[in-house]
């Protein structure tokens, strides 16, 4: 991987699995596919980018010390929802935006895998003429 | 370091660099050279899977999500032969007056304006589909906003072959889409101009582009050896659309003398608003966007079109996380979705910058109006979505993940104003417009109005940059109509122009 180190992608799970609980059920060939498009995604993406994205995903890490003494990877699942729904409706313009870009990369591995399709109901096709009026 | 030689050098494929090309196809079946460099790659056939990661990335700069300085929009724009004309949905708005009247640049007539995009719509095969042709998705949308009295109009669109693939926003795998790349640039290269794809121009100085072939490792290798090169011009025409034509000119040392060149930028910012029926509905399948209401434009400055988007995107456009999301993001094909588009202000504050890679950086801040104008769509979506017969509805700035049907009648309590707080709600935009603002004025804008840069008769803009305000539809007919203005002005002073 170019910039997710093993460190930052097993934290990253920690997250994923809270934004999206069927992170929980991948398996390794899932979880190594998810983590392989975020890695790409944010490799294309600028350097500054990838900087803000590393520094927040520390802040993501250490901040519930100060409130729950312990970083956010040895918090109870109900305990991390509420940080992360803080930081998501935070006064705090960039922790908002830090977020943002953190669910959206956690989406992008998720729901960009094609294996993802079927079970969400999700089923193109070239030609859907036909089933226009199915 | 190569160096070339040509007549006119068209810098970008889009719908303004392609219009160019074509329009100044003549000059070179008269023998002149004229060559389009392309930043993007030409896709083979095959290389359109309509998988979305993946398309994103080869077809869209930054995948589609280019982030604005402040990080609270990404915008989507394309790179490809063809630029994001490969990309659009190809609704086909011919501009009204009353924009023309609002933009008031001396010289631009709607007339002629009118006159040109007509050309456009023809060549493109614009027409309205079929009623048989339209999806649910499309249909509960016309459906509810009839039920509510609200204007809403269908979309004429520019396809020829339609297989109701829905994958328009991921390049078209059925070559029905009819972008540039089907139509003005094929045109364009039997009559004898050249296109080199993959061909990243980084400066034009006096005459001379700078240029970079770096071939991607997919797509059709470039017409040209990969390495640099400076290509000198008599003309040359920057076409790279709102965020990348002012970019280029500010690297290249035009800012100096133009101090509205990168200013005035204009962005529709958009919402995806989505809610959830009862029972599956056709929604991926068939045109993604045949309707649009305007009922709120003039009372609060929004425009409401359906839309069709993939998995990914759908995700992130949802607030939350966690089984909420996750159940909402299961019902895929119960899925109704609606696009805002707010009408910003064009403020000499938003604009495009360079950093010190001379890259773009966009800074754009949504004010107040556009904020207040995001809030009051998704109230007015949430009353459609449940005229339509949704069962819940999901809006960005409510109170909670779900709004239930029961609920319908509390949405101005449901959805309310401070949650719409940048960052949190997720914002795109694909509808970039200004930064080379046409207008008489050196001191407020960059161009004449038939796009020649103030001061330096050699250079020409032909694309979305020179839009001295929003366009309050979907720009690309217009960006074509502009261009074609470029191109007559460049071929009626071709004597003088590209005189040995």
């Amino acid at each position: 991987m170019k910039t997710l180190t093993q460190d930052k992608a097993d934290f990253l799970l920690v997250v994923a699995r809270r934004i999206v609980p069927e992170v929980a059920e991948l398996d390794d060939h899932g979880v190594g596919r998810m983590c392989v498009i975020i890695d790409r995604a944010l490799a294309d993406r600028p350097a500054s980018v990838q900087k803000q994205f590393a520094t927040f995903l520390g802040v993501v890490k250490w901040a519930p010390a100060l409130r729950f003494l312990a970083p956010f990877h040895r918090l109870a699942p109900a305990t991390q929802d509420a940080v992360l729904g803080w930081f998501e409706d935070c006064p705090v313009a960039l922790l908002r935006k830090g977020t943002w870009g953190l669910k959206s990369l956690i989406f992008m591995g998720y729901y960009g895998r094609t294996e993802v399709w079927d079970e969400i109901g999700y089923r193109p096709s070239f030609d859907s003429r036909e089933r226009l009026h199915a | 370091m190569r160096e070339l030689e040509y007549d006119v050098v068209i810098v970008g494929s889009g719908a303004g660099g392609g219009a160019v090309a074509k329009e100044l196809a003549p000059l070179a079946a008269a023998g002149q050279r004229i060559v389009v460099l392309e930043w993007g790659p030409k896709l083979t056939e095959e290389e359109y899977t309509g998988h979305e990661v993946e398309m994103a990335g080869k077809l869209y700069f930054d995948s589609g999500g280019v982030l604005t300085k402040d990080r609270a929009m990404t915008m989507a724009y394309g790179r490809a032969y063809g630029g994001s004309t490969v990309v659009y949905t190809g609704t086909s708005l011919t501009m009204p007056q009353r924009v023309v009247d609002k933009w008031a640049v001396p010289g631009l007539e709607w007339d002629d304006l009118q006159r040109r995009s007509r050309k456009y719509l023809e060549q493109n095969n614009v027409h309205l589909q079929d009623e048989n042709l339209l999806n649910q998705n499309n249909l509960l949308f016309r459906d509810g906003c009839a039920k509510l009295g609200y204007s809403c109009q269908q979309f004429p669109i520019n396809v020829k072959g339609c297989r109701a693939s829905s994958l328009c926003n991921l390049g078209c795998p059925n070559a029905a889409k009819q972008g540039t790349h089907r139509v003005q640039l094929p045109a364009a290269e039997a009559a004898g101009v050249e296109v080199v794809t993959n061909c990243k121009v980084t400066t034009v100085h006096d005459r001379v582009c700078a240029a970079v072939v770096a071939n991607p490792g997919y797509g059709e290798p470039s017409a040209w050896e990969p390495g640099e090169y400076r290509v000198r011009a008599k003309v040359v025409v920057v076409c790279g659309a709102a965020i990348n034509s002012p970019a280029l000119l500010l690297r290249s040392g035009f800012g100096a003398d133009l101090p509205a060149l990168g200013r005035y930028l204009t962005t529709h910012p958009a919402l995806i608003l989505v809610a959830e029926h009862d029972h599956p509905i056709t929604n991926f399948v068939g045109h993604p966007k045949s309707f649009f209401c305007d009922e709120f434009l003039e009372s609060h400055g929004f425009l409401l079109e359906t839309c069709m988007y993939f998995p990914f995107v759908t995700a992130k456009n949802l607030i939350g996380f966690g089984e909420d999301h996750s159940r909402m993001m299961h019902a895929f094909d119960r899925l109704q979705m609606i696009l805002v588009l707010a009408v910003d202000p064009a403020a000499a504050s938003n604009r495009v910058e360079v950093d010190s890679d001379g890259e773009p950086v966009v800074d754009y801040t949504m004010g107040d109006s556009v904020l207040d104008s995001l809030h009051e769509s998704m109230k007015a979506s949430a009353r459609i979505f449940f005229a339509a017969g949704a069962r819940r509805v999901h809006a960005p700035a409510g109170v909670r993940f779900f709004i239930e049907s029961d609920e319908a009648g509390r949405i101005d309590e449901l959805i309310t104003r401070d949650n719409v707080k940048p960052g949190k709600i997720s914002v795109n935009s694909a509808h970039l417009m200004g930064g080379c603002r046409m207008g008489i004025d050196p001191t407020d804008s960059v161009t004449d109005v038939w796009g020649r840069v103030h001061g330096v008769p050699w250079l020409y803009v032909g694309d979305s940059s020179l839009f001295p305000k929003a366009s309050e539809i979907n720009p690309y007919i217009t960006v074509m109509a502009l261009a074609d203005r470029t191109a007559e002005h460049i071929r009626d002073n071709a004597g003088e122009l590209l005189a040995p």
